[in-house]
């Protein structure tokens, strides 16, 4: 199942990285996200920031999951998302086929920011809940709730 | 040494007695405090009461714009919207602009008039105190439509369009009311005592006319070398983007400029281009005047014959497009690579700031930062996000667009000089093209190279004939629109951001939806 799991992984970000390497993801203009206008906060060599978007034929990068799922409409086709997770260049995969979303079992998202300016660190997802646990530690994020995808989904859709 | 000194000094003196003429204010970012004087040597046509309308140029190409039904009813408009601001600036009305007359506008903008509006009969009152400048308008309003008019005729060929867009030009700059085509700085023209206060007084009608402004910049490279019947399906995605985006925009931080929205125009007719600008420069200069209610009636009337003394070509003989004097009025600088542009505000060289897309580089492609071919050619154009951008192949207009949110154009070059590829993009990177046989070649090599490993060809007969002229690309799969449309990149490594901050306000707050689940 490791091994299955680790081969998927490759497999979503050879898809994301194209034709040309292995170098990490960087719009070519370091663009603003998409929805909250904000920079997008570029990867490390410690942790993966950028979340992508993967419509048709367009690779659009946003600054964090919640901002992607605010967009969404925007966007007729089946989509994909990479998300950032708590390993450089293993990013949680959703997808949404059909006008349905769903993601890798297991998988929780963080979403606890109240300005975007904290989006791209506190609107993340993880393949577990330990490593939910582990990051919301390391960062003392306060009040953490790990959320499922359909709870996440319900968080951004909610009228404020 | 002697020489030297009398030279220094010349110049020195030369440079003073510039700055001392009236409408030399420095620029650099310095308003000046105090109004500009009135010039000694104004033409005596800015005093006749006289109309002394002008009319086109006689010719089989007038009203062409109408092959394109909405962007020509979309054109009339805009012509209404300026004149029923002007004429509430001058009634007295001016509380009135950005609730009940911003929506006017907006009604009249929403359902546009079929045919072209006499801006006198909207605005009786501009037009009786500043006829004058109306002649300005008029005339430069007149070569906008006519330009536009000999592109979209289906009759001729593009050598004879551009033939006929020079000789236009000629037309348009014998008469007294010709706006200059030299570059001006346009740091410098927006820094008079009363300057910026349209913009901050009525942010809405001011986003109203900027984006007037920008339809009339950016339909020129939807037009320039554009066969006709190409012409309207790209209006489709313009049109859309100038009703939904563009005219509503409160946050730009200048003018649109016709360089950064129709830059193969720009580059191929840059007085034109130039002339367009200092017109937008001129409505924004009488804008600013005309609602500055600290200045008297006489003190805005001279005001505004000064800034027409500014931009028209009579003031401006014998002066060179790239010289002058800088920071005056009689500064003529322009980007090294792009003649059809003014000095802006922080421009260094080809380097300038570009709202909405950051600083750029006017010589280098906006994808991969390899230097543009010289002269008059190009890769393609990506239009996206109401920005247009030059990048030097297919790649990477394909990739720029892929990572752009939203609909697309490229205006590509082909190996046939007369066939332009049109490619338009839906929401998700799917491509329509203006010819149905296209055949691409793409294999990826290094970036300075990139013009002769990704192409297009308007038939695969074309392709095979080029790779048997360069065996390097033997056995490459020429790929369809499909396959091409789906291949991706990963960011040039030769990509270089150029970091600085934005000249026209360094510490503005980003403003930005809320979010989050607390």
């Amino acid at each position: 199942m490791k091994i299955i799991n680790t081969l998927r992984h490759t497999l979503a970000l050879l898809a994301i990285l194209g034709t040309t390497g292995l170098t990490a993801i960087a719009s070519a203009h370091e663009a603003d996200c998409p929805y909250c206008k904000i920079k997008i906060v570029q990867n490390t060599k410690d942790q993966d920031n950028e979340v992508v978007l993967k419509a048709g034929n367009k690779r659009i990068e946003y600054r964090c999951l919640f901002c992607v799922f605010k967009d969404q409409k925007r966007y007729k086709g089946d989509l994909i998302v990479y998300a950032p997770s708590e390993k450089v260049g293993a990013p949680v995969v959703f997808k949404r086929t059909a006008g349905n979303w769903s993601g890798p079992e297991g998988a929780v998202i963080l979403n606890t920011f109240t300005k975007h300016a904290q989006c791209s660190e506190l609107s993340r997802a993880f393949s577990s809940k330990a490593a939910f646990d582990a990051y919301v530690k390391a960062n003392k994020v306060v009040a953490p709730k790990a959320l499922t995808l359909s709870e996440f989904i319900a968080v951004v859709n909610k009228p404020k | 040494m002697k020489l030297v000194s009398l030279f220094v000094l010349g110049l020195a003196a030369a440079i003073a007695s510039a700055q001392g003429m009236p409408g030399h204010e420095m620029g650099s970012g310095a308003k000046s405090q105090s109004l500009p004087p009135m010039p000694a040597n104004m033409p005596p046509w800015l005093a006749a009461p006289g109309a002394d309308h002008l009319f086109y140029k006689a010719a089989p190409y007038n009203w062409s714009i109408n092959r394109i039904p909405a962007f020509a009813r979309d054109m009339y408009a805009t012509g209404v919207g300026h004149a029923m601001a002007y004429e509430v600036l001058v009634t007295g009305k001016a509380p009135e602009l950005e609730t009940k007359v911003f929506g006017t506008i907006d009604w009249v903008l929403k359902n546009p008039p079929r045919i072209p509006v006499d801006e006198a009969a909207i605005s009786p009152t501009f037009v009786r105190k500043y006829g004058y400048l109306e002649k300005v308008f008029d005339w430069a309003h007149t070569l906008h439509f006519q330009t536009i008019d000999v592109f979209a005729h289906p009759g001729w060929t593009d050598a004879q369009k551009e033939a006929e867009i020079e000789r236009l030009w000629a037309f348009y700059s014998a008469q007294p009311y010709a706006i200059t085509g030299l570059p001006m700085n346009m740091d410098v023209l927006d820094s008079f005592s009363y300057s910026k206060k349209f913009r901050t007084q009525y942010p809405k009608v001011n986003g109203l006319f900027w984006g007037y402004h920008w339809l009339q910049t950016v339909n020129y490279d939807m037009l320039y070398r554009v066969p006709v019947k190409d012409q309207l399906p790209q209006y489709g995605l313009i049109g859309e983007r100038y009703h939904t985006e563009e005219l509503y925009k409160t946050d730009r931080d200048f003018m649109p400029m016709t360089a950064e929205l129709s830059p193969r125009f720009a580059k191929r007719f840059p007085q034109i281009a130039n002339a367009f600008d200092n017109l937008h420069m001129l409505h924004d200069n009488v804008n600013d005047v005309l609602s500055s209610p600290e200045l008297t009636e006489a003190q805005k009337q001279e005001q505004v014959k000064i800034a027409i003394y500014n931009v028209i070509a009579t003031t401006h003989a014998g002066e060179t497009a790239g010289e002058g004097i800088p920071d005056t009025v009689h500064d003529h600088r322009h980007p090294t690579s792009m003649p059809g542009m003014g000095w802006m505000k922080g421009s260094d060289d080809d380097e300038m700031y570009m709202s909405g897309m950051g600083w750029m580089n006017m010589g280098e492609c906006s994808h991969c930062s390899i230097a543009l071919p010289e002269g008059n050619v190009w890769g393609a154009t990506v239009f996206a996000e109401g920005w247009t951008m030059t990048v030097r192949c297919l790649m990477c207009a394909r990739d720029m667009a892929g990572e752009t949110p939203g609909r697309a154009i490229i205006r590509a070059a082909t190996e046939d000089p007369n066939q332009l590829l049109v490619l338009i993009s839906d929401e998700e990177g799917n491509w329509t093209t203006n010819i149905a046989s296209v055949v691409f070649l793409e294999k990826v090599g290094d970036h300075p190279e990139c013009t002769d490993w990704s192409r297009a060809f308007t038939n695969l007969a074309a392709l095979e004939k080029y790779v048997e002229e360069n065996p390097e690309y033997k056995g490459t799969k020429p790929l369809s629109l499909t396959e091409w449309a789906a291949l991706t990149n990963d960011t040039p490594d030769t990509y270089r951001k150029i970091d600085k901050p934005n000249p026209y306000r360094p510490d503005a707050p980003v403003e930005t939806p809320e979010g989050g689940d607390r």
